[in-house]
């Protein structure tokens, strides 16, 4: 396939597109056809035309149901990729949504903590759940900046070698401030320091971190808990 | 065959992958799994290497769904447009560009037997209407590079058509069918 034609020729374009994604072309202008993609719009759009084009007649294929490994194989892969690119978790939007899907939760839980609670009653409580599933698994209750308690509320593990680090971001924060190391299923109460006064919607939540805590000061591991402020009134 | 397409959210789903939700990733596999490992099995024509080939698909749909654009297409179509290019590189690598002998073709055409039923083009699709259209041997063209990723050498010899004529029946039918889908 010539590529000064292709470029010119409307009719070249789309035959060249079409064959690239009918599978086709041989490997050399296999090869350039995907070069050219990166940086030829018109190319691309031929292209992402012919894939939904012909889309449907992947159905001519009869369903293969895969082996019962596979899924773990994939997985187990999944543990030494990168995603790129990557977007600090206090600026992803499903998470903050999430966090927001468990306030119907969080005033549930915050209406039967009251009922126990011993003074000086909590200003704030967050419950913290899991991002997939939306689950509770600890409640913050605080006081003020300087009394802040992690109260667990399941039995939830951590790998070897891996701990769950504690962190907190007011809305007009920066980054987020680490509040401790945390273990599993216990409770701990925030040492004193310097932190602003809370707020409410400030955000609390838990990454698994390597021993020893995130090595930067900003959370790098996975979020496992987490959840915004309620101003208790 | 038609196979219904239960509702599935496919951008949200590549969305939360882009996210690092590992569930969403799963769901996707749980949903759709076997059609694209039948899809990748089709062009690999080995179970195994078809496994492998979803393997890898999946590995890149979530290192690279953040990079998925909603406005160059359908989410489905971009995990769909993963799978075979990867099963089509594999065979790409793998396979020799020379026609077929007799045994291969009689071994590869055991394959294909399934496209002369009629029940297969009761699909809804416009481009299963639009194939239907085409002469029947311009169609298995089509039928058999989208479908089973035959290089134009292999439909020669499963056709029994020169190398030139099959060619010139793929660039036609690719007109035809962008005219009768426009």
């Amino acid at each position: 396939m010539n590529q000064g034609s292709a470029s010119k020729d409307p009719e070249a374009l789309q035959t060249l597109a079409g064959e690239y994604v009918l599978g086709t072309l041989a490997a050399d202008e296999q090869a350039e056809v995907v070069q050219r993609l990166a940086h030829d719009p018109a190319l691309q759009a031929a292209v992402d035309a012919w894939e939904q084009r012909l889309l449907p007649l992947a159905e001519h294929a009869a369903p293969q149901p895969p082996s019962p490994r596979l899924w773990s194989r994939i997985e187990r892969s999944l543990g030494h990729q990168q995603q790129v690119p990557r977007t600090p978790w206090w600026q992803r939007l499903a998470l903050w949504q999430g966090a927001s899907a468990a306030g119907l939760a969080a005033s549930l839980l915050l209406a039967g903590l009251l009922l126990t609670q011993q003074a000086p009653a909590p200003r704030y409580l967050v419950v913290l759940v899991a991002p997939g599933d939306n689950a509770a698994g600890w409640v913050v209750q605080a006081s003020d900046a300087r009394n802040i308690e992690l109260i667990p509320l399941g039995q939830d593990q951590v790998p070897e070698g891996m701990v769950l680090q504690f962190w907190t971001k007011g809305e007009q924060w920066r980054a987020p401030v680490s509040l401790g190391l945390v273990k599993p299923a216990q409770q701990y109460r925030v040492p004193q320091q310097d932190l602003p006064p809370l707020e409410p919607n400030q955000l609390f939540e838990l990454t698994l971190e390597k021993a020893g805590g995130s090595p930067t000061g900003r959370p790098t591991g996975p979020v496992k808990f987490i959840g915004r402020a309620l101003k208790v009134i | 065959m038609n196979l219904p397409a239960p509702p599935f959210d496919f951008q949200v789903c590549l969305a939360a992958c882009a996210q690092g939700d590992r569930r969403a990733l799963q769901a996707l596999y749980d949903h759709e799994g076997a059609r694209l490992l039948g899809v990748a099995r089709r062009i690999a024509r080995d179970h195994a290497t078809a496994e492998d080939i979803l393997h890898d698909a999946f590995i890149r749909i979530w290192t690279g769904a953040a990079s998925f654009d909603p406005a160059r297409g359908s989410a489905r179509g971009w995990v769909y447009s993963i799978t075979r290019h990867l099963a089509l590189n594999f065979v790409r690598d793998t396979r020799r560009e020379t026609p077929l002998d007799d045994h291969e073709v009689t071994a590869v055409a055991s394959l294909f037997a399934g496209f002369d039923e009629p029940q297969l083009w009761t699909g809804s699709a416009r481009i299963n209407r639009c194939v239907e259209q085409l002469q029947p041997a311009p169609q298995r063209c089509i039928l058999h590079a989208y479908v089973d990723g035959c290089s134009h050498a292999e439909i020669a010899g499963l056709l029994g058509a020169p190398l030139g004529t099959v060619k010139a029946w793929i660039k036609r039918s690719l007109q035809a069918l962008r005219e009768c889908m426009a």
